[in-house]
């Protein structure tokens, strides 16, 4: 029965909307443990309709509540008075799911995603490649090391969200009907914590290798070499100012890209160019 | 195979990758450096693929998609730029910023998906009323749909580049477009230590 619910738990979003958001997902996955708890039509019915309302948290960790909510409706189908048994759950769902997308959030979408394009940055530079950061770079890389780059990060990632959805549903179920059940799986903080300095520190040492890469580039004359370093720090700084005033990268993207057409196309000035 | 054909598929292919994105999955790989890769690959130009790919990816790190907001789709970027360049025949980097823009632009497509879909929860209500619990038709219907907007959107990128391509003095962007193209990787780097910056400064 959990694994049919681990199954379909990999659709929970198919059906995502505005209005009830991942309530069909919800209902979808738990309903290998609905048929399974309610042998009879009409109160599967019922149980069915109970988890069509809103409900919405991050993927991954909607296992934990997948699991919670089908010990719950386990107990309440055994129980003489399943009302009563029903009664907390809606709050347990709402509860575990504002915590676990908070979680979720931070974890997967804020820190590990953002580090497998740092793992494919490190795969791709063992295997001598850096031509995503020299447009002009001499030499083929082969296919096999530019996809070894991105498949990389996704095996990683996967294998721990995949871990976090079987481990969720089978401790959900293990310790159903508590509104924190699972927030204690693992110490949150403590992983929040150790990933933002792990992704801070790798990301620090592309910058400074990125930066160390372009400064020994060529055999350029050292007012060149620096000129190339200006242009590329005054990057960072023209997306430290767009941040600062609530911009996304687009807008400086867009200004690099509306100013360098008014300079190189427009005044047909001859460019820079910052690659070996 | 012809470059129309090898175009069909790959827009195809992307529809079918893009579902991991929200709808199917999520093991990533839906994000561009990999579509990217994968396309240029099966469109021969594996390296700019890769590069087009990677750029995209670190400028998308600057969105998380959290609370229901939809970021910039790394599926149809990607896809924009790869056929831009292999079948569009424009530089690659012209065909990053089509890329860039075509992501941005797929955006409110995705939420009038989304939104088409809020009429379902009544109806769907309606059906288990009935007695009918099969949930999975409009999951399967949810999905098509997403899958052919986003291959239909990656096909048609395609053909507007080939427009744009056969434009005359297309070139003389070139020169403007190289160096803005050469100055992505540090947006790009910044943007990476600015989302582990502000993480590694802020308490829990």
């Amino acid at each position: 029965m959990l694994f049919k619910v681990f199954i379909r738990s990999f659709f929970i979003q198919a059906g995502w909307n505005y209005e009830r958001f991942q309530s069909l997902g919800f209902a979808f996955s738990l309903m290998p443990a609905l048929r399974k708890i309610y042998p009879d039509p009409e109160r599967l019915k019922a149980a069915v309709l109970r988890h069509l309302d809103i409900f919405n948290t991050q993927p991954y960790m909607a296992s934990f509540i997948l699991g919670n909510i089908a010990r719950m409706e386990e107990r309440a189908s055994a129980s003489a008075d399943p009302a009563a048994e029903l009664k907390s759950m809606p709050g347990v769902k709402q509860a575990l799911a504002s915590s676990f997308a908070s979680i979720g959030d931070r974890v997967f979408w804020g820190r590990l995603k953002p580090m497998t394009v740092q793992l494919c940055l490190l795969v791709w530079t063992l295997g001598g490649f850096y031509g995503w950061l020299f447009t002009g770079q001499p030499g083929r890389p082969s296919t096999a090391l530019l996809l070894a780059g991105p498949l990389s990060g996704i095996v990683l990632y996967s294998a721990a969200a995949v871990y976090c959805r079987w481990r969720g549903l089978a401790r959900g179920y293990a310790c159903g009907g508590a509104s924190s059940c699972g927030l204690d799986f693992i110490d949150w903080g403590k992983l929040i914590k150790r990933l933002s300095a792990a992704g801070f520190g790798m990301s620090m040492a592309i910058a400074l290798f990125a930066f160390g890469l372009l400064a020994a580039s060529g055999s350029c004359p050292g007012r060149v070499v620096l000129l190339k370093v200006a242009v590329a720090a005054s990057v960072l700084a023209l997306h430290r100012v767009t941040r600062a005033y609530g911009r996304s990268v687009f807008f400086a993207a867009g200004i690099v890209f509306a100013v360098s057409l008014v300079l190189f196309s427009v005044f047909e000035l001859r460019p820079l160019t910052l690659y070996l | 195979m012809t470059t129309v054909l090898r175009t069909i598929l790959s827009s195809a292919f992307t529809g079918l990758l893009g579902l991991d994105s929200v709808q199917a999955g999520q093991f990533l790989l839906s994000r561009p450096a990999f579509v990217g890769t994968l396309l240029g690959w099966l469109n021969g130009c594996a390296l700019e693929g890769a590069r087009i790919g990677i750029l995209l990816e670190l400028l998308y790190v600057d969105f998380i998609p959290v609370g229901g907001v939809v970021p910039p789709n790394g599926a149809a970027a990607a896809a924009a730029g790869v056929l831009a360049h292999a079948a569009g025949g424009l530089a690659p980097s012209l065909a990053f910023f089509i890329g860039l823009a075509a992501g941005r632009a797929y955006a409110p497509l995705e939420m009038r998906l989304r939104a088409a879909r809020s009429s379902w929860s009544r109806r769907v209500e309606e059906q288990v009323r009935a007695g009918d619990l099969n949930l999975s038709r409009w999951l399967s219907s949810a999905m098509l749909a997403e899958s052919s907007a986003l291959a239909a959107y990656s096909l048609l990128c395609a053909a507007a580049a080939a427009a744009l391509a056969a434009v005359p003095g297309v070139g003389l962007l070139y020169p403007g477009t190289d160096f803005a193209y050469s100055l992505m990787p540090w947006l790009g780097i910044s943007g990476l230590y600015f989302r582990f910056r502000t993480q590694a400064y802020k308490k829990g």
